[in-house]
């Protein structure tokens, strides 16, 4: 197992690329250094760790971050017997033929201990694998409430799913229920692996299983017609025998995968944004606004604008300083920064943005999907129930919010919510703040960590 | 058992073995969708099984279904029995809930706690319903208990015997006769999962005799974490309230008292469900942290005391249950069962 833990210096070089690319497993770790709390700083730390070792081990060799192959996090859903596990050991032994896995077998997988007690419930640290032009992060998705969990608090992540479905059984009755998790945490791709193939001889069965899993996936809203769907045995192809139903197949879907599921964007790719952690006034030159560029490029002469807090102004960046030195653009990770022209010192505050003009909105209300700390994790130990008011603290900014229950649900005043739970709740918010669906946040309140959330959906913009 | 098995299965395993060799009936794909449609949860090949067995006939394919489901369902429970099922749901359901206009008063619940794997199970409907089923059964079942509890634990194997009511529609008799245990067996054959009934507690008391109107008795559930249905949720409490007061007769015939009751009961319910409470009052003049009645008031609607203990105290002089001196009549907790979806159970 530990062996498992600790891949080649290869495969952890490019968990730093990997990490670079990924927002989620990215801000979460920055998030935890800024507000060290028990909920970012436990589920972070599996991540945290892989940035060291790929620190220690990568930067002398490559130097500068290179974009070698796009990241996905992918993960599978299905039955307890469909053969989960079979597949993912299936997909690095059919991998590993062409170096772009280390092999992990079943019992490795199965046995992995989760990670219960820093409150990662899922065990997804250690199956990676890639194929010709993309590098997969594996996670198996035990539970419905377990994944939100760790959607929501950063540990886990899949930006696409495999559903898997025996043959043999066809959709089970909770099948729908893995749909609409997928649904729920906003998957709009899927790829269908129907498994124990060889156990169903007749042909005109198989078309049966895979007409009515696209009928399924068409009642959920996923694309039922594209979607592609591939037979095969994933036993055979651990096993390494008829590689017609077996490794073939296994390649093939990763081939779908490839082509099918979509690449989220990746830091450098999005516009602008540098979260203000101080400000500074230089005489002679002028107002400086110092932090670490969360996503996008900036160049020395561009116009950018200002945001948040009441806040609404557009400047031109004159001066971009890192490491003190003058530079001409500043990139995400970049501890930078910034000086603005014609801005005094007064206009900017922390908790404001600077960011590429236009590309994001001040938000005053919005829904947002929230887990709330148990007393173990560091939370309350009481219930809530709506309009109670805790410190919203997003990048910089530290905001008292109220919440309440979106419009429409049913006994709203009597509704109680305690800690453990996962809630889809509205942020009512005292003063504006840049956010945008997808903007993580955590809720504090007397020093303490009481939940995690991400924005669902912008409600009222100031 | 055994020789009973191979009874059933007997005409089935037959059929299977002819069609290795020459199948006499090919079935038809559209009808092995449509069969899949009719029933929830059938696998593939069980659907081929019985029409193949039944000569492409609907009827008698799902006839076959059911006597298959009887007969593979235990070996199929068997296989699971050493998985571990950690999910699941609680539900409770109120036949009675007591002191009420135009009814008796008599008292009649019960909360069932069902387990099975995977949440996405216990999610899914036919579990939901399974369970809700199960707790109306419980109720139904329950004897009014002499002793000085009132909630009273009961036997799984002796509610699994029972025959299973529909909680919707309880006078229909079940349509196949199934008892708890074989419906529990079907649901296995459907998701594939060891499901469980893992513990039972039913409450019930006849009503007060005439002499004693001025005493009622409620029984209220609450549940926190539901899906689908109201009834089941993630945690839950069945409780028991008191009540006294000359006036009590009147007062319940009341719509609005019964409403404002009703607030208070679902009050309590968070408390009990959202607090850490273990008992009702603290025992022994020492003050316990854990006693619902030390809890604070942050789970009532329109609070005026400090602590649960002052609320319902208040709240009985200003519905009209006491007057000034607390002698004649008040509300009071007179127990509560509290659990948790796979909590360990210790003590009780």
């Amino acid at each position: 197992m530990f062996k498992a833990q600790l891949p080649p210096t290869r495969v952890i070089a490019r968990r730093l690329y990997s990490s670079r690319a990924t927002q989620a497993l990215y801000s979460c770790t920055r998030s935890s250094v800024r507000h060290p709390t028990t909920s970012h700083s436990t589920s972070c730390r599996t991540v945290g760790r892989n940035l060291i070792f790929s620190r220690g081990y990568a930067e002398p060799a490559s130097g500068k971050f290179s974009r070698a192959k796009p990241h996905l996090n992918i993960g599978t859903i299905g039955h307890v017997d469909h053969g989960k596990t079979t597949l993912t050991a299936a997909i690095t032994r059919v991998l590993a033929e062409t170096g772009g896995a280390q092999f992990t077998d079943y019992s490795q997988i199965d046995k992995a201990p989760e990670e219960k007690a820093r409150g990662i419930t899922i065990n997804s640290a250690h199956v990676e694998y890639e194929s010709a032009n993309r590098h997969y992060g594996h996670i198996d998705c035990p539970g419905h409430a377990d994944y939100i969990k760790n959607m929501i608090t950063g540990a886990a992540q899949m930006d696409g799913a495999i559903i898997v479905v025996s043959a043999t059984d066809g959709q089970m009755p909770q099948t729908r229920e893995h749909l609409l998790l997928a649904r729920q945490v906003g998957i709009k791709k899927l790829v269908v692996f129907i498994n124990k193939v060889d156990m169903i001889a007749d042909k005109e069965m198989l078309d049966l299983v895979d007409m009515e899993m696209r009928d399924l996936l068409a009642t959920y809203n996923f694309d039922g017609e594209n979607t592609p769907i591939i037979l095969g045995s994933a036993l055979a192809a651990l096993e390494g025998r008829d590689p017609e139903i077996g490794a073939t197949k296994i390649q093939e879907l990763i081939q779908a995968c490839d082509e099918w599921l979509e690449i989220p964007p990746r830091d450098l790719d999005k516009p602008f944004l540098l979260p203000i952690e101080d400000v500074f006034s230089i005489s002679g030159r002028g107002t400086v606004a110092t932090g670490r560029v969360e996503r996008g490029i900036c160049n020395k002469g561009e116009e950018i604008e200002i945001l948040g807090l009441g806040t609404k102004i557009k400047s031109v960046l004159t001066g971009i300083e890192a490491f003190h030195k003058e530079l001409d653009r500043g990139e995400a990770g970049d501890n930078m920064g910034a000086l603005l022209r014609g801005i005094k010192r007064e206009q900017l505050k922390r908790g404001q943005v600077i960011i590429a003009p236009g590309s994001m909105k001040a938000v005053k209300k919005f829904q947002a999907q929230i887990y709330v700390l148990t007393k173990d994790e560091g939370g309350r130990y009481t219930p809530f129930m709506a309009n109670y008011t805790p410190q919203l603290f997003i990048r910089t900014a530290d905001i008292s919010t109220r919440l309440s229950w979106p419009e429409g649900t049913a006994d709203a005043e009597e509704k109680m919510v305690m800690p453990g739970d996962n809630v889809e709740m509205v942020c009512t918010l005292h003063n504006d703040v840049a956010g945008e669906v997808g903007s993580r946040f955590t809720l504090r309140e007397g020093g303490k960590t009481i939940g995690t959330g991400i924005i669902t959906k912008v409600l009222e913009t100031a | 058992m055994f020789a009973a098995r191979r009874l059933a299965t007997n005409a089935p395993s037959a059929a299977a073995r002819l069609y290795s060799t020459a199948p006499p009936v090919k079935p038809s794909v559209k009808l092995i969708a449509e069969l899949r449609k009719v029933t929830d949860g059938v696998s593939l090949t069980k659907a081929r099984e019985a029409l193949a067995a039944s000569n492409n006939d609907l009827q008698a394919a799902l006839k076959w279904l059911d006597t298959d489901r009887a007969a593979t369902g235990a070996a199929r429970v068997a296989k699971l029995a050493d998985r571990h099922a950690g999910e699941g749901l609680v539900g409770v359901q109120v036949l009675s809930p007591g002191a009420r206009p135009g009814a008796a008063g008599a008292v009649r619940a019960a909360m069932v706690e069902l387990n099975c794997e995977t949440d996405f199970v216990a999610r899914n409907e036919l579990f939901g319903k399974l369970l809700a089923d199960i707790a109306h059964t419980a109720a139904f079942l329950a004897e009014p208990a002499q002793g000085a509890r009132f909630i009273q634990p009961v036997s799984c194997d002796a509610l699994n015997e029972a025959p299973l009511l529909d909680h919707l529609n309880p006078q229909a008799a079940s349509a196949s006769h199934a008892t708890v245990a074989s419906a529990v067996r079907d649901l296995v054959t459907k998701v594939g999962e060891k499901i469980t009934l893992r513990r039972v507690a039913a409450v019930a008391r006849d009503p007060f005799p005439a002499q004693q109107r001025h005493l009622g008795l409620r029984v209220f559930p609450f549940l926190h974490g539901s899906v689908a249905l109201p009834t089941n949720g993630t945690k839950g409490t069945l409780a028991l309230l008191a009540l006294k007061s000359p006036q009590l007769p009147e007062l319940i015939t009341s719509e609005e008292f019964q409403k404002r009751l009703a607030a208070l009961q679902r009050s309590l319910g968070r408390t009990i469900v959202g607090f850490p409470t273990t008992g009702v009052r603290s025992l022994d003049g020492e003050r316990d942290p854990d006693a619902l009645y030390s809890q604070p008031t942050d789970m009532f609607m329109d609070k005026q005391g400090s602590n649960v203990e002052e609320e319902l105290r208040f709240w009985a002089q200003k519905h009209g249950l006491a007057g000034e001196g607390a002698e004649d009549g008040g509300i009071e907790v007179l127990e509560f069962a509290k659990w948790s979806v796979g909590e360990s159970l210790e003590g009780n």
